[in-house]
């Protein structure tokens, strides 16, 4: 009887062996746990080397780095608003070294009617289409591919890290409707080879926006009439792509851009971007606002 | 180079397997093909006029060893998936050792543990899923009754592996094997259990300027489930847990996920009754966890609502919430009404009843959050008529939260009617007709649809239907198919249009393009 109850209690055990195993596979394995005070990690801020700044004895060959962000927008894009705080975040961190555009355009974007303002226009269809982008809310920056909004503190700061060989000089002067942009740029090392584009933005539009409500209530969506959107791409001032440049070593080329401003712009909201790109992505880029 | 080497990997696989005596050899080819004659906004198709998804899959089989490997060519793919979706080659290949109680793959498989909560690697083609994992498995039946399975390996992301590592253990005991009070009343009990961990590297994910996240490398997911069945009735009951595991899905929550099903069946001959309930909570598990779209989820939790076929009843198709979470309810009552009754009437008739509601879910587990999500009532009748015509009809109840499901759009409250006919006309000649009307107040208002199917068995099928949005857009969506099949072989030839329309999901939304053209479709089994 005995000689019998021990087997039975050495076969369950056998059969029991996997759910043992199985138990133990996960203390094997590290496990992370990590509390709430834990949670974040403190960098350094990116340390600005500028050369024009910290060494006047040595010659210049580098500056500082504006990065470009190009944000893929649209009136109807619920979620678009979310990536509107990212930017609000990066331009409260990094001031005027980061320069915002909102380009709205795709099929979430809104060309506006009799009774409602639009914000899309055909040159950010253009650019959507170009870039291949997939969904919106999305963002270039400094043309290195397409990157989701919840990355973009990430990838800003790692091109706010590296320092450009190019600097950039931007006035925009309106006197009787017309805009006079004159845009400098100087390689300060080595020749540069790539184009240079010109935008025109404007800022506190008010016009409909699909949002949350709040932002970060994914459940509820309206259709927020007094949303006010800003940098929002309007117009390239050369073309499409921009126009070719090519720079040597401390040979500043200057340009000299007329504009005139269209009725649907208020000109005291109006700001002008440029930036210069090639296939490795943007160089240098600077924003001014328009000086009546 | 890497194509090259799978290649290689793949064809000394086959060999391997040519080796051994009595080798079957099987497969498939599928190819989808649509020549575009109008892209509906007028807009270039990044593939051109022509684009294809085209799967070729060979299996060897022998006693010992298998051994399969799949080509597929999607360098000019169909509208509506991903730019990563796009390529060609070979991104299947594996061999698999067989002994009596035990096999072990090396390659890519699939797999699933229990319901897939927290393990399911499956290939869904019309959706682009493929999560297959590259690596190693290994299944061992130590004694009868229990099955007991190991596994590493990284999970494919369309033309690469660049997920972490997902690693996972799984056991089966079927105690109806041991116990023989159960077999004899005709019990069936078995407990299962299961662990995954994923491996993930550490990265920057800057919050702000001076604060990355402190990111768990490694995640835990562990499964426990029993599954009863006595006579006509069946339980399962299922409880699955995951350790922290911020990601893009859940806004980078450091909240562990969990998830709990009860399911209830009872079936007789002429009865059947399904009662189901879920409560999920931030779940969703991938082996990327920057990733967003439908790429690289190591599990999958089961939509507990109806998979409609007809066309306006799937228009609005609900999709688990995995990060958000929900409570989820089923049930379904299905009966019989038996020949020569009242009801049942000279062929008898078959009516059943679906239910099922999902709502948002609060931190307290047992409480509801504010929002339903999804509801759905309908009812269907199955009956013939006479000898030679039967009829289904239908009737559906849905509300549908499309912000919550597709990121806008509000509650869609709809009332759907189906009537479906099937005539026999001659003996190898069978006409099969639908007729389906979706009203509704909300987002493009109500839709009509008709469908015959001419069924010339047994090589030809002519297909020609019409969907029509008459509440909002007035278009119509016309589609004809002639299908031939001869053998193995089936070959479906047709031209029409599809709607635009958006997939969103973890907060960003994917444009799907209309398409008009002409489509082809071969399939060919050996």
């Amino acid at each position: 009887m005995e000689i019998k109850i021990l087997y039975k209690v050495k076969q369950t055990a056998k059969r029991l062996l996997p759910f043992g195993l199985l138990t133990v596979l996960p203390i094997l394995s590290a496990c992370d746990h990590i509390d709430e005070n834990d949670r974040l990690i403190y960098v350094e801020p990116v340390v600005q080397n500028d050369s024009t700044l910290t060494d006047s004895t040595k010659t210049i060959t580098s500056t500082l780095r504006t990065v470009l962000l190009e944000d893929f927008t649209g009136q109807m894009c619920v979620n678009c608003p979310k990536g509107t705080e990212v930017i609000k975040q990066l331009q409260d961190d990094y001031a005027e070294r980061l320069v915002a555009v909102g380009i709205h355009g795709g099929p979430l974007g809104f060309k506006g009617n009799a009774t409602t303002i639009g914000l899309a226009t055909d040159l950010g269809d253009k650019y959507y289409d170009s870039w291949q982008l997939e969904y919106q809310p999305v963002g270039l920056i400094d043309r290195h591919g397409a990157v989701n909004y919840t990355d973009w503190v990430t990838e800003v700061r790692k091109e706010m890290a590296k320092t450009s060989s190019i600097s950039m000089e931007l006035e925009a002067t309106l006197n009787d409707n017309q805009i006079t942009i004159i845009t400098k740029a100087t390689s300060l090392e080595g020749t540069y080879d790539g184009q240079l584009q010109l935008w025109v933005l404007e800022d506190s539009i008010t016009a409909t926006q699909k949002r949350h409500d709040p932002i970060d209530n994914d459940n509820v969506t309206i259709s927020d009439k007094n949303y006010l959107h800003n940098h929002v791409l309007r117009c390239a001032v050369n073309g499409s792509w921009g126009e070719s440049i090519h720079l040597n070593t401390n040979d500043p080329i200057v340009k000299t851009y007329p504009l005139t401003v269209d009725a649907a712009w208020e000109a005291s909201h109006l700001s002008i971007v440029a930036f210069l790109y090639n296939n490795s992505g943007v160089e240098q880029a600077i924003k001014t606002k328009v000086k009546e | 180079m890497k194509r090259i080497i799978l290649s290689a990997i793949a064809l000394c696989s086959l060999l391997t397997a040519q080796g051994q005596q009595d080798v079957i050899i099987s497969g498939s080819v599928q190819s989808d093909m649509l020549l575009s004659t109008q892209n509906e906004d007028n807009k270039q198709n990044e593939s051109g006029d022509f684009m294809s998804n085209t799967y070729l899959d060979v299996m060897l089989q022998s006693q010992y060893i298998d051994a399969g490997a799949r080509m597929e060519y999607m360098e000019h793919p169909l509208p509506g998936f991903d730019n990563d979706f796009k390529g060609w080659g070979l991104p299947h290949f594996w061999v698999k050792g067989k002994l009596n109680k035990a096999d072990m793959t090396l390659g890519t498989f699939y797999e699933q543990f229990g319901s897939g909560f927290i393990l399911r690697c499956y290939e869904e083609r019309s959706l682009g899923i493929d999560n297959s994992l590259l690596g190693g498995r290994l299944m061992v039946k130590p004694m009868n009754g229990v099955t007991l399975k190991v596994l590493s390996g990284k999970q494919r992301h369309y033309w690469k592996w660049d997920g972490g590592l997902v690693s996972g253990a799984d056991a089966e005991v079927s105690l109806d094997e041991w116990i023989d009070g159960l077999q004899r009343h005709g019990t069936r009990l078995s407990l299962g259990a299961s662990w995954v961990n994923k491996y993930e590297k550490d990265e920057d994910i800057f919050v702000n300027k001076d604060h990355r996240l402190n990111l768990p490398k490694f995640v835990n997911a562990w499964d426990v489930r029993t599954n009863l069945n006595h006579g006509p009735w069946g339980v399962l009951v299922e409880y699955a847990q995951k350790t922290q595991d911020p990601s893009f899905d859940n806004n980078y929550s450091y909240d562990n996920g969990h998830v709990a099903m009860l399911s209830g069946s009872y079936s007789k001959k002429g009865l059947s009754i399904l009662v189901q309930a879920k409560r999920s909570e931030n779940m969703s598990f991938r082996s990327k966890r920057s990733q967003l779209g439908t790429p690289l989820f190591i599990n999958h939790l089961p939509a507990f609502t109806l998979d409609h076929t007809y066309t306006l009843a799937a228009l609005y198709p609900y999709a688990t919430q995995l990060a958000d979470g929900e409570w989820a309810y089923q049930g379904e009552v299905g009966y019989n009404f038996k020949r020569k009754t009242l009801l049942g009437g000279k062929y008898g008739m078959n009516i059943k009843v679906n239910y099922s509601y999902v709502r948002a879910i609060q931190r307290a587990w047992f409480k509801w959050g504010s929002d339903t999500y999804y509801q759905d009532l309908n009812v269907q009748m199955s009956r013939r008529l006479t000898s030679d015509v039967k009829l289904n009809l239908m009737y559906m109840n849905q509300r549908y939260n499309k912000t919550v499901i597709e990121g806008d759009g509000g509650m869609i409250h709809s009332n759907i009617f189906v009537a479906d006919a099937l005539f026999q006309l001659a003996s190898s000649t069978k006409l099969r007709t639908e007729l389906q009307y979706l009203t509704t107040r909300q987002d493009e208002h109500d839709w009509a649809f008709a469908l015959a199917e001419l069924s010339l068995a047994p090589h030809w099928m002519i297909t020609a239907s019409d969907l029509w949005n008459h509440g909002d857009t007035k278009t119509h969506y016309y589609q004809g198919q002639l299908t031939y099949n001869i053998d193995s072989h089936r070959i479906q030839l047709g031209y029409g249009r599809t709607r635009a329309g958006f997939n969103c999901s973890g907060g960003v939304c994917r444009f799907v393009p209309a398409t008009r053209g002409f489509t082809l479709s071969y399939n060919y089994n050996f």
